[in-house]
């Protein structure tokens, strides 16, 4: 699992490699948390690289989410593959954040 | 028994004795042997050495006497014609006197007339005088009167001739008579014994031998005791000798006139007396040698003997005493050794009695057929097999304890035991090998160590789960004829590491096909030529379709051909498994064991993908399950066990026509997942708990959820119909 957070013009780009597993969910937590602090900003979840999501994963996204909601900031899910997205939609999480295709 | 030991030591020392005895008589004997041959010898030997010096010396003094007498007779004629002429008389001693070195005086005595005219030399210069003195009166002296007594020469006994320089002295004498045959006078010649002296002392046949020179009357002329000589006759000096017989002994001998020897004591020593004769002069010549000369070396020889002896036999006391000793020691080895073998075969027979032996073991199944063997080797070894029927699974195993002897057979009985034990409640070939391995890892003080193969074979399905510690790998058989060896990973044998991990194996066995598991005492087995019977060997001996029995006979039996006559080293074991159940189910199993260690989780994700793509399901369906297993192991692994202690989660998948079930189990503290409040997934962000989506996800993949508690194990069921 690989995170590369890449901030521009008041967007933070975290770009999400791999599987997103209970066994690697507390370093990805720990990855995000610049992109945490700075909650006010737009944050942006770069999935294309993201085969596999578990709870613990869906958990992160939560919390940044929430932070990002406490500090009126905004979150975008961007490139989600078929399976994620089916998870999504079965936790409720499509409800919860805004989805993004990108146009390639 | 204690009685009949006494009886053997008391047994084993009277032989001892007895041998000593022997050994000691033997030894006397061969030594008074040779001692009496060398007496004999040496006595044979001195006497000629004596007799042979004796007779030399007489022949030498006969000799001189010879020459005396022939130099006097032939004077006797000139005395004859000139014995009215005095001074001629003279004339003919000097003469006498000067061309004879031995005649150091001679006279000219006549009978009718008072007149001797005397000549002698006197260093080297020839005087004259008369013995014709009034004083002397010659008519009346012993060589004067003998002569003409007897008519012929004759030897005075030997004086000392005090006028002329105290030499000893001997006369001959011979008469000269007239035409007529009337004695007229008398001529003699004084013959000095000095080189008498001389003649016998030189002649030593032994460096303290000394000789006698004794005279018709007995009077003592050449002895080494000059006091001796001339003073005392041999009769005095025998009575002198230590024992009065051999007084007359010398006496007797001297006047033998004949050669011989004898022994005498004198001044406490013992000397061997030579005897002979000088028959001219009835001499008689002795030679006297102390007994220690002739025999001292066989005397000393006989003392080194002695001390020889003494010395071999308190030897060979020493030796019997330790052989009687060590005979003990022995018989105390050999009696432990008996013991030891007796309880050897007890051993066995115990060991024996711990392997299943009555075939077939389960003559009310038809679903599996089997027949083992241990063909043991001479000394106890430590083979092992072992099956029972628990839950409709076949749990089995095989091992070779390293070593032989007791040890090994102890190790042999103590891992049988764990093996019933462990999986008595374990259905994992893994987990059964991993226990023991760390119980005996524990206690392996003996650095022993077991190979062994593991398996639990669901007789329901012909699913084999096994597990391999370092054991030969098993022969498959297919019932179509194809044998193969078993996959089977290393691993290390059990007792080597404790805590290490086993790896668990899976494969589905065919209805008919079977499980041939063997121990080295087969593909190890050795002919006179030392070539081992070998894989390949092995390989051809099994065929599909015969009966366990058969099977097992057949190899068995080939390994006693190849074998023949060589001794068996190692012991021979042989366990066949086939599976025969033909309504087996047709389903696949597969298992996973995880530590209570999050990072296990990837291999959690390889072991759901190969499970989803023996069930061919696509990628998002192989993602779900992935999701649902991961909650809910990751669920276990994070919450059922206190913080920071081991513990185990098994993952069974099974695999069927029309769904596809997931079991997991571990022994940790009772939870019920399923007992969860179910989250609410319309709530905005604010308001949605960070947690309880897992079981959530879980539920709304799996058609199936439910939990149970039993024997101890939290046991979370989830099923996914397959469409």
């Amino acid at each position: 699992m690989e995170v590369n957070l890449i901030e521009k013009d008041n967007v933070i780009t975290a770009q999400l490699v791999g599987r997103l597993d209970t066994a690697v969910s507390q370093e990805v937590a720990n990855a995000l948390q610049p992109m945490i602090d700075k909650a006010e900003k737009t944050l942006v979840l770069d999935c294309k690289e993201l085969s596999y999501i578990s709870s613990s994963g869906l958990r992160i996204f939560l919390t940044v989410r929430k932070a990002a909601s406490a500090k009126g900031g905004k979150v975008i899910v961007r490139d989600i593959n078929n399976e994620i997205r089916q998870v999504f939609m079965m936790t409720g999480f499509l409800n919860l954040f805004e989805i993004q295709e990108s146009n390639n | 028994m204690k009685s009949s030991k006494n009886a053997m030591t008391r047994f084993a020392a009277r032989q001892g004795l007895l041998l000593v005895l022997v050994c000691v008589l033997a030894l006397e004997a061969t030594s008074i042997v040779q001692y009496i041959f060398s007496y004999k010898i040496l006595s044979q030997e001195s006497n000629g050495r004596a007799q042979g010096q004796l007779e030399a010396t007489a022949l030498h003094i006969t000799g001189v006497m010879d020459q005396v007498e022939t130099a006097v007779k032939n004077n006797v004629w000139s005395v004859q014609q000139q014995i009215s002429n005095v001074d001629s008389l003279e004339a003919i001693s000097r003469r006498l006197v000067q061309l004879n070195p031995v005649i150091c005086g001679s006279t000219v005595a006549l009978v009718n007339k008072n007149v001797a005219p005397y000549c002698w030399d006197e260093g080297g210069e020839i005087k004259a005088g008369t013995l014709a003195t009034e004083e002397y009166d010659y008519k009346h002296q012993e060589w004067f009167e003998k002569p003409l007594e007897c008519g012929k020469g004759y030897w005075s006994e030997p004086y000392f001739d005090e006028g002329g320089g105290d030499m000893l002295m001997t006369t001959y004498s011979v008469p000269v008579a007239d035409k007529k045959g009337k004695a007229i006078a008398v001529l003699t010649a004084d013959v000095s014994l000095d080189w008498l002296t001389e003649l016998v002392g030189s002649v030593k046949v032994y460096p303290s031998a000394f000789n006698m020179v004794v005279s018709r009357e007995g009077q003592i002329m050449v002895c080494p005791i000059e006091t001796l000589v001339m003073r005392k006759t041999v009769q005095e000096l025998a009575l002198a000798t230590d024992d009065s017989s051999s007084v007359a002994n010398i006496n007797k001998n001297l006047s033998s006139g004949e050669f011989g020897s004898s022994t005498i004591r004198y001044k406490g020593e013992v000397f061997y007396m030579f005897f002979g004769p000088v028959s001219r002069t009835s001499w008689s010549l002795s030679l006297f040698v102390p007994e220690e000369e002739i025999y001292g070396e066989i005397h000393k020889l006989g003392q080194l003997v002695l001390m020889l002896q003494i010395l071999s036999v308190i030897l060979i006391i020493l030796i019997i005493r330790s052989t009687v000793k060590n005979s003990r020691k022995l018989r105390i080895v050999s009696e432990n050794k008996n013991r030891i073998e007796g309880e050897l075969k007890v051993a066995r027979g115990i060991q024996m009695s711990m392997v299943p032996k009555i075939f077939p073991p389960y003559p009310e199944r038809s679903d599996v057929d089997m027949f083992a063997t241990i063909v043991p080797a001479k000394e106890v070894g430590g083979d092992l097999y072992d099956f029972y029927i628990r839950d409709n699974r076949l749990f089995f195993c095989i091992g070779d304890v390293s070593g032989k002897g007791v040890p090994a057979s102890l190790v042999m009985a103590v891992t049988r035991s764990m093996f019933r034990t462990v999986s008595g409640h374990e259905n994992s070939p893994q987990r059964i090998l991993t226990t023991i391995n760390d119980s005996m890892s524990d206690m392996n003080e003996s650095n022993m160590f077991v190979t062994m193969f593991c398996g639990v074979l669901d007789l329901s399905t012909g699913h084999l789960r096994y597990c391999n510690a370092g054991h030969n790998a098993p022969v498959v058989v297919k019932p179509d004829g194809a044998k193969a060896f078993l996959d089977v990973l290393p691993n290390l044998p059990l007792g080597v590491m404790p805590g290490m991990a086993f790896t668990e194996q899976e494969i589905d066995m065919e209805i008919g096909g079977g499980l041939f598991l063997y121990t080295d005492g087969i593909n190890e087995a050795e002919n006179i030529n030392h070539e081992c019977f070998g894989d390949s060997r092995l390989m051809d001996a099994i065929q599909a379709g015969l009966s366990a029995h058969d099977q097992v006979e057949a190899v068995t039996g080939k390994v006693r051909d190849f074998v023949a006559d060589a001794p068996q080293s190692d012991d021979i074991t042989v366990l066949y498994i086939r599976f025969m159940n033909e309504n087996a189910t047709k389903k696949t199993e597969r298992h996973l064991i995880l530590h209570n260690d999050i990072q296990q989780i990837p291999q959690l994700a390889e072991f759901v993908e190969a499970v989803a793509e023996m069930a061919h399901l696509d990628v998002g369906m192989t993602m779900s399950l992935n999701l649902a297993l991961e909650e809910a192991v990751s669920n276990v692994i994070m919450y059922a066990y206190p913080q920071g202690s081991d513990g185990l989660v098994d993952i069974e998948a099974v695999i069927t026509d029309d769904r596809l079930k997931f079991i997991i189990s571990d022994s940790g503290q009772p939870f019920d997942p399923t007992a969860a409040p179910e989250a609410d997934i319309t709530l905005d962000v604010e308001d949605r708990p960070i947690g309880g989506l897992g079981i959530f996800l879980v539920r709304n993949i799996m058609d199936e959820v439910h939990y149970e508690r039993a024997d101890g194990k939290n046991l979370f069921t989830m099923i996914k119909k397959l469409a």
